[in-house]
């Protein structure tokens, strides 16, 4: 397909080298200064329980500690939270893909009367905190009978607009001829969404993919309501649990934060290429 | 439509219609799923599924969790799900069950909500007898008054009182003895003794701290209202007047509050910015040794040796009573946890939540063993036995307990923690004055009293 | 565009037949067409009936009444809105949340837009840059918060990071003047470097032409800055600001964990009191009043921003 080239932009080369140098220096110093709370907390994650309070700073540990993490994971069901957090995760991370695509392009490429008030309503639907809707979407849910169960987490979380808006916008940008043409080769809608339309969105598919997985992967507030038994947990609800009991030295605690980073961190390494693309940044060097 | 809260006693409990119209309310407004209710039958033994929830406490919780094993192993036909949340979410996670009519049958309420929970006929009265008492009055007899008083409303018992301590000054030993003084007379009695003996142990190193003399906790609202009751109530003052309105704001409430920021206002031995929200333990300071004294539910051994194996194997800590106003008059909070049964649960999976709750206070020493210096709140049954006996310090724990004040019995428990916390964090890290910021807080109390009571 | 009918059938062109009920395939074409793009939506529409509108609906009616979640909700009309007008911390809130939306919102917009302009040098390796400081936005909120936490302590790293340069101990979480900055400092921290990606898209995507052109016309690199690329930006500018806009209006999880609404009330934004009021207050319905607000709020500031960024570009 002739639009999955890439488009190269060529910014013109500097003749002074020195400016890449002191351009060099400068990124570095921007992103050593964005990433250091993360190499913190990988460093403490191996440091003795003791080190978390004596408040200076080692970077590099002295006496490395790497079993705070089996320590950690003993301490309570963790390797269950993760595997429901995991499940919940990909699973909307999934239902995000497929619905915005869906309403996404129903949006982009079709007129129908009152379009634009659902585009709006969809819109709306990002404003309001999920603090207030939380006890009716709770008896909501509750009323399906999928209290402590997966579908019961994933629910509410399924479809979010911000994924439709993506792929609307990214939808807009393919030309309906393409479309007209297949209808009047007689191709399906459906046929023409799976072979026009979804190849062409790639890199939004693979924005919406990541940041869907890692909202579903975020989410603390809802699985704290909808769950009340031990082997339903989600991690973030293990992880603050985790700090409110006896003797947890802090530094497991922080264990346990790098390896529920891991995930989010692999998917964006294996997504990289189309999430940049998808952001139009192809053309970086 | 709904049910009013004022009556003829201006609002100090609902009526029988009220309890009535409310229980039918509550009925109808749960959602669909609502267990449908089967007749008692004392002999038969149908397969029974219970739930019941507690907090999480990494002594007591296990203790618990043993004893409804050796339930269910005795009676093969009951399952009983076990399940536990943080302190802090436990109330939240219950009334969001009370809310949606999916709450245990069972659960361990804190005692500073009973006043909530009776007010909303959420609870069950229980069977006293089945509990193993012939007459409630020999129940209210088997505990302190005080503890029964939260647990018991109009002749029936809610509660099942099992946990109850009070606070303690835990004293570092050694500290004290590195300046001079003798742990064993030295420790403070009155409020000025409190702020010299606390300035004698702080240590600085030019503006930094290295060791506090006394740390208050400041991480939770329920600590600031633990901590705070006895001081207001030693000075003279109360939470509400007779007619229910905040008093938290008259004179003796500001010379309390003035005595709680004396530590770091007028002594300097007191950081209370150091450690907020950092620290996973309240006592995390004590038990490192950044500070000599510190005020604390008594402290099972295994958390002292899981920081600081030193200081527990050598013992160089023990825990004293509060300071006072008078000398010998000094008094801590008294709190506790009751076990409880939801009102709405069916009648015969309430009677098994009886025989569950009988077996479970059954071998308080046994308890005692597993989560001392955590006291229990019964009277008889343990206190003579010589594990008991013969626990380090066991006496100033008991004492503690029994002399103890209680929080103030109030439906907007919350609010008032909560206005109070805020308030004290204005007070202590923002240098606000004393008396604008209690009145504010009696202020915000009075505002959630009368919604509440326009219900 | 008509289409012919098949063999045998009525022809489609007439209106009689066209108002006549028929099967899809023989319905007129754009119509036929409209009904896709119906049924493509309608899933999605449905999914927010049940899980968002409904709420949503329920929500509204709440705060017209009084709900401690265990008796019936009993109607009190406004008594809800007029007692929050009158509440100091219901306004405290409010201005707390204020000055968060827009202290989040002008930083992430400026440390974004200069994120990107410093990847957007001809040097090697900042594709590496971008993605590392992407991290920040991808790492998980919860050990955001507690990592946080650590680093902004009075004796923690960050004082220590700024010891040399002559500031001494600050108290960011429990200084009432510094909490809500360091919270702001986390917000931005967390999501500059996605808006970064954003304008970086925006950036590559001006041609390079119109920058050549200007620097043989003798403009340096400001003037370029100021009459080339800020103009072409203003939509992207306009999109960034609405998005952090919306962001910041609901986040909950980073002054819950981080200061806890303290000290006192300085963090305490919208989110947090409605959790506060509905769940430990049990008052569902006023907490149900806040949150139409808070709604409100953020509709009349989107509807503001989309008129003026309608007239530019197709939304």
């Amino acid at each position: 397909m002739q639009l999955s080239r890439k488009i190269r932009f060529r910014p013109p080369r500097l003749r002074l080298v020195s400016r890449h140098w002191l351009g060099l220096a400068l990124l570095l110093a921007l992103t050593l200064a964005f990433i250091f709370p993360i190499l913190w907390m990988l460093s403490t994650s191996f440091q003795a329980g003791e080190k978390m309070f004596q408040l200076t700073t080692e970077w590099i540990p002295s006496e490395w500690h790497p079993e705070n993490y089996p320590n950690a994971l003993s301490r309570a069901a963790f390797a269950q939270y993760f595997l429901n957090s995991g499940i919940v995760s990909v699973a909307v991370m999934v239902g995000n893909i497929v619905f915005g695509t869906l309403a996404g392009y129903g949006l982009a490429k079709f007129r129908f009367p009152g379009d634009r008030f659902v585009l709006l309503a969809i819109l709306s639907t990002l404003m309001l905190p999920l603090e207030v809707t939380l006890v009716p979407t709770f008896l909501v849910v509750h009323h399906f009978g999928w209290l402590n169960t997966y579908q019961g987490i994933i629910g509410p979380l399924l479809i979010d607009a911000f994924g439709i808006f993506l792929m609307r916008q990214s939808i807009l940008s393919i030309p309906s001829d393409y479309i007209e043409a297949a209808r009047m080769d007689g191709a399906g809608e459906l046929r023409i969404l799976w072979q026009i339309i979804v190849p062409q969105c790639l890199p939004a598919l693979a924005v919406l993919a990541i940041f869907s997985f890692r909202d579903s992967w975020d989410q603390f507030l809802w699985p704290l309501t909808i769950v009340s038994v031990d082997r339903m947990r989600t991690y973030p609800l293990g992880l603050v649990q985790f700090g409110e009991d006896y003797g947890n030295p802090p530094t497991e605690q922080m264990a346990i934060a790098v390896l529920a980073t891991i995930p989010v961190f692999l998917l964006f390494w294996l997504l990289q290429r189309g999430v940049n693309r998808g952001f139009g940044l192809s053309g970086l060097k | 439509m709904g049910a009013t809260k004022t009556d003829a006693n201006g609002g100090h409990g609902p009526t029988r219609r009220d309890i009535i119209r409310t229980i039918g309310a509550a009925g109808l407004g749960a959602a669909t799923a609502a267990p449908l209710t089967r007749r008692a039958f004392a002999q038969a033994k149908p397969p029974m599924n219970l739930s019941l929830w507690t907090f999480e406490n990494p002594q007591q919780r296990p203790w618990l969790h043993k004893r409804i094993r050796m339930f269910m192993e005795q009676n093969p036909n009951v399952k009983v799900d076990f399940q536990w949340f943080t302190f802090g979410d436990l109330g939240k996670k219950i009334s969001v069950g009370f809310a949606t009519g999916t709450a245990p049958e069972g659960f361990v309420s804190q005692d500073w909500f009973m006043p909530t929970w009776l007010d909303k006929a959420l609870l069950a009265p229980l069977d006293v007898q089945r509990l193993g008492y012939s007459s409630v009055n020999a129940f209210t007899d088997d505990f302190a008054s005080a503890f029964v008083k939260g647990a018991v409303h109009d002749g029936k018992a809610y509660g099942f009182p099992m946990w109850f301590y009070g606070f303690c000054n835990y004293i570092n030993t050694n500290h004290f003895k590195e300046v001079g003084l003798d742990p064993e007379k030295d420790w403070p009695k009155t409020w000025d003794q409190f702020g010299e003996v606390a300035k004698r142990l702080t240590i600085k190193d030019g503006s930094r701290f290295k060791r506090q003399g006394f740390k208050f906790a400041m991480h939770a609202a329920q600590w600031t209202m633990i901590q705070f009751n006895p001081i207001l109530i030693t000075h003279g003052g109360q939470w509400f007047d007779a007619s229910g309105k905040c008093a938290i704001n008259n004179e003796a409430g500001v010379k309390a509050m003035t005595a709680r920021a004396s530590l770091a206002r007028q002594y300097g031995a007191e950081d209370p910015a150091d450690s907020i929200a950092t620290n996973p333990l309240p006592q995390m300071d004590w038990l490192k040794e950044r500070c000599s004294m510190f005020w604390c539910h008594p402290i099972p051994p295994a958390a002292i040796t899981s920081q600081n194996p030193k200081m527990q194997s050598d013992h160089y800590y023990r825990p004293v009573q509060y300071c006072g106003v008078e000398t010998g008059k000094g008094i801590s909070t008294s709190y506790g946890f009751n076990l409880v049964i939801n009102a709405q649960a069916p009648k015969d999976k309430q009677e098994v939540l009886h025989d569950l709750y009988k077996f479970i206070m059954s071998d308080l020493v046994d308890c005692w063993k597993e989560t001392a210096p955590l006291t229990l709140a019964r009277k008889s049954g343990w206190t003579d036995h010589s594990t008991v006996k013969d626990f380090p310090y066991v006496n100033e724990v008991l004492r503690a307990k029994d002399e103890g004040v209680f929080l103030p019995r109030t439906v907007v428990y919350n609010e008032l923690a909560d206005a109070t916390h805020r308030g004290v964090q204005k007070i202590m890290l923002n240098n606000a004055d004393i008396k604008a910021t209690l009145d504010e807080i009696a202020a915000e109390v009075d505002r959630a009293s009368t919604a509440y009571k326009k219900g | 565009m008509t289409r012919t009918s098949t063999i045998g059938g009525p022809p489609l062109s007439s209106v009689a037949a066209a108002r006549t009920a028929r099967p899809f395939w023989r319905l007129h074409y754009s119509r036929r067409i409209q009904l896709v793009g119906v049924a493509f939506v309608l899933p999605t529409i449905l999914f927010f009936v049940v899980f968002k509108y409904g709420p949503m609906v329920w929500a509204v009616e709440l705060s017209f009444t009084s709900y401690d979640m265990v008796s019936t909700p009993r109607w009190t009309a406004l008594e809800n809105y007029r007692s929050l007008a009158v509440d100091p911390v219901f306004r405290e809130s409010l201005w707390v949340t204020a000055v968060y939306i827009a202290g989040s919102t002008i930083l992430i917009t400026l440390v974004g837009l200069g994120l990107a302009l410093a990847v957007n040098t001809a040097v090697p390796g900042a594709r590496y840059c971008m993605g590392a400081m992407f991290l920040t936005n991808l790492m998980p909120v919860i050990a955001v918060c507690l990592v946080w936490r650590f680093l902004l302590h009075p004796y923690g790293l960050v004082n220590q990071l700024l010891a040399p340069l002559g500031v001494g101990r600050v108290d960011w979480l429990t200084d009432s003047r510094t909490a809500m900055p360091a919270i702001i400092v986390v917000t931005v921290w967390r999501f500059a470097p996605y808006f970064m990606m954003v304008f970086l898209a925006g950036l590559l995507a001006i041609p390079k032409d119109y920058y050549e052109a200007a620097h043989m016309d003798g403009a340096h690199a400001l003037h370029r800055f100021r009459h080339i690329t800020l103009p072409l930006l203003m939509p992207i500018i306009f999109f960034v600001i609405v998005v952090s806009a919306l962001l910041s209006a609901r986040i909950f999880l980073m002054p819950y964990i981080i200061t806890g609404g303290g000290p006192g009330n300085a963090t305490r934004v919208l989110s947090m009191l409605i959790y506060e009021t509905g769940f430990s207050y049990m008052k569902m319905g006023r907490a149900a009043a806040i949150s139409v607000v808070l709604f409100a709020i953020m509709m009349v500031f989107t509807f503001l921003q989309m008129r003026i960024f309608m007239k530019r570009e197709q939304f």
